[in-house]
């Protein structure tokens, strides 16, 4: 079991270094093969080490391994070590499974890039660093992972480098994470001082001393979790990430890196339960998010950045959940939306793919009589987002809904808060999907889809084909349409896994490594899912009164519209608030600093040297008598000095 | 071996070294500084063989035929660079040989 879980760690890692070495002498394909058999390899050892973890019983499913001694320091000594228990192989089936689906989908996708080997060996270095990142079994490791993953995800979204956008939003990701990683860190070096070590099972045994310690270890623990997971303050990067590649949005920003926040915070729960400020402001945070993205969500005009939104704010549900203490929700709802978010992006990505790179939806329409499969399969991951039974999202979100309710006033708050992001989602993922599938094809539409695009020119013998079979194989190749399959059933299959209070598997699985705090009566499970799939349901009418049917126009209201548009105004306050007094910082000091003192007191040393040349120059008269003069009279007076002195 | 007392050697030494100093002053020809050189030498060295009886040890006698053979090869330095400057057809003017300024 353990060796599995190493092999599973190390798959991807050899893959990455195999593409990289052999560079031309594999071919494009070959390595997009080689990355998917790779994951795919991982998934295979994540499941036998699930079936080894099955046959302990409940209390003994914690089994650590430690490769070599990694660091040491004084008493300090971190080895590289992993741990095997539920949790990290719940996240390592979620992970290499969604993974190896979405480096296959990429071999269809990315076909005819430039670049493919290098996209290839980057997707191999995310799957590694992902797995390393659940599977680490000291805090250190898990921080190398988290690191590791920001990389990736850095190297991803600017993948395209010749785009000046996709470079601007790599290096924003990279630096709103690096604020989230230096708090992280920094939670660690208070947890060494106060515990003597990051092994999981010494740090979570141990009770801290001093709430202020424990306070800033969970608030710092906190700020890495919401900045990798783009919640609120930390989640302007997400919907710029959406700037890379489609498959990269679908795995990194959707269905696991983003995700590694709700997972460390469940990871590390006992040390956030002797902080319980800092857990409830958790659930606030995430709480803000789903209002907050559900509300930009609904004027986006990108099909991707959409999705994005509607990300922030589904992880927004879990950490509601995860901060309430609803551990297993969290992660149900962890697992779902990687199945159902996963397949939207890759949906998304057939009909981009099909419209030659276009992610306008002013420009798309019309798209289900011309792309019936992707229509189908979109449309199961919206009802499945708007959380419509008996789509996974359903289960998954309701679950979460319905445990706020145990949680006193401030969980009602909370539950409200969800209330309302349930409508809005309802709202938007439908407003998405008629915009881009209903009403009649726009004259973009039938150029590329009816006429002849690149993915008919593949096939020569379409011409004399009647127009259905032009329509159908614009839906992309194998690998693409297959994939989308697969995560489609697991969709609508998904939810299954767990129904409140009947049918519990996750929660019982869970339960060694992350036990619930609250827990929903059947009641409150009952009326608060009745209410989610009513108000969700009534989103999904009014965006099919709006956006659908077209009886009415959307309701314009100026100012709202350019706030939702300007998306809070984030990025500009982050601008004056950082970006500019750090400019005027730097200008300032540049004129009155740098010129001044460091430039001006070199130039004055040049000068003063200068002058002092030119004017001792002047003894040096070139007359020797005079030298012979001031020596003589030197003599004389030292003599008379040394007889006087004398 | 009586003589005159060490005082009025040093005397004897001191004028000549006073006659060598005034002659490097204020002659401008090089040849003459040369020699004026040469005198303001010969009274250090006897300065130094008066001492060296007066005490009655060897050092300051050995001392002195060190000056002599370093102010023969700087004679003969001196004469040649000259010679180089008679060749050129240059002034004999120590005063106007002043390239060396600053």
């Amino acid at each position: 079991m353990i060796v599995a879980a190493w092999i599973c760690l190390i798959s991807p890692l050899a893959a990455a270094f195999l593409i990289t070495l052999a560079g031309n002498r594999i071919t494009r394909r070959g390595a997009g093969y080689l990355a998917t058999l790779s994951a795919a390899v991982s998934f295979v050892a994540a499941i036998v080490s699930f079936a080894g973890l099955l046959g302990d019983s409940p209390a003994e499913r914690y089994h650590p391994s430690t490769l070599w001694s990694w660091l040491t320091a004084g008493q300090l000594d971190f080895g590289l070590r992993i741990v095997v228990d539920p949790l990290s192989v719940f996240m390592m089936l979620v992970v290499s499974g969604v993974g190896m689906l979405i480096v296959l989908y990429s071999i269809g996708y990315m076909e005819g890039d430039d670049e493919e080997r290098r996209y290839f060996a980057y997707m191999a270095v995310f799957v590694f660093s992902m797995l390393l990142l659940v599977q680490a079994g000291n805090l250190l490791i898990l921080l190398v992972g988290w690191g590791l993953v920001g990389l990736s995800s850095y190297l991803l979204i600017g993948f395209w480098h010749d785009r000046p956008s996709a470079v601007a939003a790599a290096k924003k990701a990279f630096v709103i994470n690096a604020i989230g990683d230096a708090t992280f860190a920094l939670a660690l070096f208070l947890l060494i001082q106060r515990t003597g070590s990051l092994n999981f099972e010494v740090v979570f045994s141990q009770s801290i001393h001093g709430s202020w310690a424990i306070n800033l270890i969970a608030l710092g623990l906190l700020g890495g979790a919401v900045a990798k997971s783009a919640q609120l303050p930390l989640h302007t990067w997400l919907p710029d990430a959406m700037e890379g590649p489609t498959p990269v949005s679908a795995l990194i920003h959707a269905a696991t890196m983003v995700t590694a926040g709700v997972y460390l915070i469940v990871r590390t729960g006992s040390l956030f339960e002797q902080a319980p400020k800092v857990l409830e402001l958790s659930a606030g945070l995430g709480a803000i998010t789903i209002v907050m993205a559900g509300l930009i969500a609904l004027v986006q005009v990108d099909i991707k950045r959409v999705i994005a939104y509607s990300t922030m704010s589904q992880i927004g549900y879990m950490f509601l959940a995860a901060g309430l203490g609803a551990y297993p929700n969290a992660m149900f709802h962890l697992m779902t939306h990687a199945f159902f978010k996963a397949l939207l992006f890759m949906a998304a990505g057939l009909v981009i793919h099909a419209l030659a790179g276009e992610q306008d939806m002013r420009k798309m329409g019309g798209l289900n009589r011309l792309l019936p499969f992707t229509c189908v399969c979109f449309a199961i991951g919206a009802l499945s987002l708007a959380g419509i039974p008996p789509f996974s999202g359903f289960f998954s979100k309701d679950s979460i809904l319905a445990a706020a309710l145990d949680h006193g006033w401030y969980g009602e708050l909370l539950w409200v808060a969800g209330m309302v992001g349930t409508f809005l989602t309802g709202l938007y993922a439908f407003r998405m999907l008629f915009i881009v599938f209903w009403g009649e094809p726009t004259p973009f539409v039938r150029e590329h889809l009816m006429v002849g695009s690149h993915a008919h020119a593949r096939e020569g013998h379409l011409e004399h084909d009647g127009h259905e079979q032009h329509m159908h194989s614009g839906e992309g190749p194998l690998s693409m349409t297959s994939t989308v399959a697969a995560l489609t059933v697991l969709t609508v299959i998904g939810g299954f896994l767990q129904f409140a209070g009947i049918w519990t598997p996750v929660t019982t699985w869970l339960d060694p490594v992350a036990r619930p705090l609250v827990e929903a009566s059947g009641t409150q499970e009952a009326v608060s899912s009745f209410l989610a799939v009513v108000l969700g349901a009534a989103g999904i009418g009014v965006a099919w009164w709006i956006y659908g049917a077209r009886s009415t126009t959307a309701p314009r209201v100026a100012w709202a519209q350019t706030l939702l548009e300007r998306k809070f105004y984030f990025d500009e306050l982050y601008d004056a608030a950082f970006y500019r007094p750090a400019v005027f910082l730097a200008t300032g000091l540049l004129r009155w600093v740098e010129r001044p003192l460091v430039f001006g007191s070199v130039r004055e040393l040049v000068r003063g040297v200068g002058l002092a040349g030119r004017d001792t120059g002047r003894l040096q008269s070139g007359l020797v008598r005079t030298y012979v003069l001031a020596i003589a009279a030197s003599v004389a007076v030292l003599t008379i000095v040394f007889v006087a002195v004398r | 071996m009586k003589g005159p007392d060490v005082v009025w050697y040093l005397c004897v030494a001191g004028f000549l070294f006073c006659t060598g100093a005034l002659g490097v002053l204020i002659r401008r020809s090089p040849l003459i500084v040369l020699l004026s050189l040469e005198i303001m030498l010969n009274g250090a060295n006897l300065a130094l063989i008066a001492f060296s009886r007066h005490y009655g040890q060897g050092d300051g006698q050995i001392f002195a035929l060190t000056v002599m053979a370093v102010a023969a090869s700087e004679v003969v330095v001196g004469l040649g660079l000259i010679v180089a400057i008679a060749r050129r057809k240059l002034d004999l003017d120590v005063d106007k040989l002043s390239t060396l300024r600053g």
